[in-house]
């Protein structure tokens, strides 16, 4: 941390599209400031592959304060990077070293097929939510917020749930590329409240039905999702999905 | 029937059902370990036990059919969601790390549960080839079983193998009692730490258990 720039090699994953071969390239990056962010200090190396006539590597970003899900990269074998609940953009140069080296890989699940160097397709998980993801009910008008009463507790886990920004962090982590954090996520937030549950046995058994669809891998719970998700989605969740679905394949007519 | 086999056929369904056989088995390790047990209180309570348990044909036969499911469809689901896993991911990462905090000596059970599987498998079709089907060092006619049990356990791959199989198996266990309470939906802040420490201390009577036997063969009979 002593130094106010430092000097980086990165080891970046380059694949022209999905159906050429990919390999690692090296760039060395010199005078990144400690302040910018993984996204500023990747724009900064684009600028220069940019000067030298090279392709400048493809990745994924939106609004950059960590709220829309759309960054995202395994950075050092860490999806966004070496810190607790944070995405990339969130990331700062000053979380690493003078001289380090850092690799940069796309997300990697047979469901999340690469575009372009980065930038993986994640329709996936659109097409998990298109699935039931939703409430169809009418709402109307919006109404007062105390009209329709839900316990504290239940309001406080919805909320939790709906956390999750669908960035695919769980998928990449996951040694089985499972999406099953994602989904439970969804489901959870959805069935946990009263606009939701009349929805929830449809909800789930569609949405799970999609998911392996998808050819996403299986849970083996070691909880790896849930060490990498930068919005703190819990375990809890993938147990409640769980019951979701046992619960919509035993006691109702759901198919 | 669809909806029930669309249920079992689907990713959670198959964690489940995984998950109960799993439980269901720690059951048969539970009483199987507490007739073992018998070898230490003497030969003539051990003999007892094992006559009056083999009188019971039915049952007996019952019972073994019924573990033998249990055991078929644990390892084929195993086989099953292994094959899937791998084709989600085809393309390895280069560098993969963790953010979960490293336990003790880096113990991650939970990564090997495919080869302790195999493993546990392994010792599992050489304790029935030398206990149950007396392939590979068949006694004289009418011994008891307490002299059996014994002789067989001085057998140095018989002797090796138990030893290794059950260490082995309490490393699966280790992750596959409370991972089972998972899958079956069964998470909550208020028995969580429980069911943890359930899992560990049932991994490890059940290898420190078995794997006393073949020790105290040796060393004491």
């Amino acid at each position: 941390m002593s130094h106010e720039t430092i000097n980086l090699t990165l080891k970046i994953w380059r694949q022209p599209n999905a159906e050429t071969e990919g390999r690692f390239e090296e760039y060395q990056l010199e005078g990144v400031s400690t302040h910018a962010s993984f996204l500023e200090m990747l724009d900064i190396l684009n600028d220069e592959l940019i000067e030298q006539g090279i392709e400048p590597v493809a990745f994924d970003h939106d609004c950059r304060e960590g709220v829309c899900g759309m960054c995202g990269m395994m950075i050092n074998g860490q999806p966004h990077g070496p810190d607790l609940e944070t995405t990339t953009c969130q990331l700062h140069m000053r979380r690493f070293e003078h001289n380090d080296k850092i690799t940069i890989e796309p997300w990697r699940a047979t469901a999340f097929p690469i575009v372009k160097d980065l930038v993986v397709d994640r329709s996936a998980f659109d097409r998990i939510i298109t699935a039931g993801g939703y409430v169809s009910v009418n709402t109307g008008n919006a109404p007062d917020a105390n009209a329709i009463p839900i316990p504290r507790p239940d309001q406080q886990q919805a909320m939790d749930s709906a956390a999750c920004i669908g960035c695919g962090a769980c998928v990449a982590a996951c040694k089985n590329a499972s999406a099953m954090l994602f989904t439970s996520a969804k489901v959870s937030h959805l069935s946990s409240l009263p606009h939701g549950k009349s929805e929830r046995s449809e909800r789930v058994l569609k949405m799970v039905a999609q998911m392996d669809d998808e050819k996403f891998g299986s849970c083996t719970n070691t909880g790896e999702c849930e060490a990498a998700c930068p919005a703190g989605i819990k375990l809890e969740d993938i147990a409640r999905m769980n019951r979701e679905y046992l619960r919509a394949s035993l006691c109702s007519s759901g198919q | 029937m669809n909806w029930l086999i669309r249920a079992l056929s689907s990713s959670i369904g198959k964690k489940f059902v995984m998950g109960i056989t799993g439980l269901l088995l720690c059951g048969f390790l539970i009483t199987h370990l507490a007739g073992n047990l018998l070898l230490y209180v003497g030969a003539e309570e051990y003999n007892h036990y094992a006559h009056a348990l083999h009188e019971q044909k039915m049952l007996l036969a019952v019972a073994e059919v019924g573990l033998f499911v249990l055991f078929l469809a644990h390892v084929v689901l195993a086989v099953v969601t292994t094959r899937e896993n791998k084709l989600a991911r085809k393309q390895n990462y280069d560098v993969k790390e963790t953010k979960q905090k490293a336990p003790l000596f880096a113990y991650f059970p939970h990564d090997v549960m495919w080869t302790s599987g195999v493993i546990v498998l392994g010792f599992v079709l050489l304790h029935l080839a030398d206990f149950r089907l007396g392939l590979r060092n068949p006694g004289p006619e009418g011994e008891e079983p307490f002299d059996k049990a014994v002789r067989l356990l001085h057998d140095p791959i018989t002797f090796g193998g138990y030893i290794a199989g059950v260490l082995v198996l309490g490393m699966h266990l280790s992750h596959g009692f409370s991972s089972a309470f998972q899958s079956l939906g069964l998470n909550h802040p208020k028995y969580n730490k429980f069911i943890q420490c359930a899992g560990t201390a049932f991994a490890i009577i059940i290898a420190v258990g078995f794997a006393s036997f073949p020790i105290w063969a040796v060393m004491f009979q």
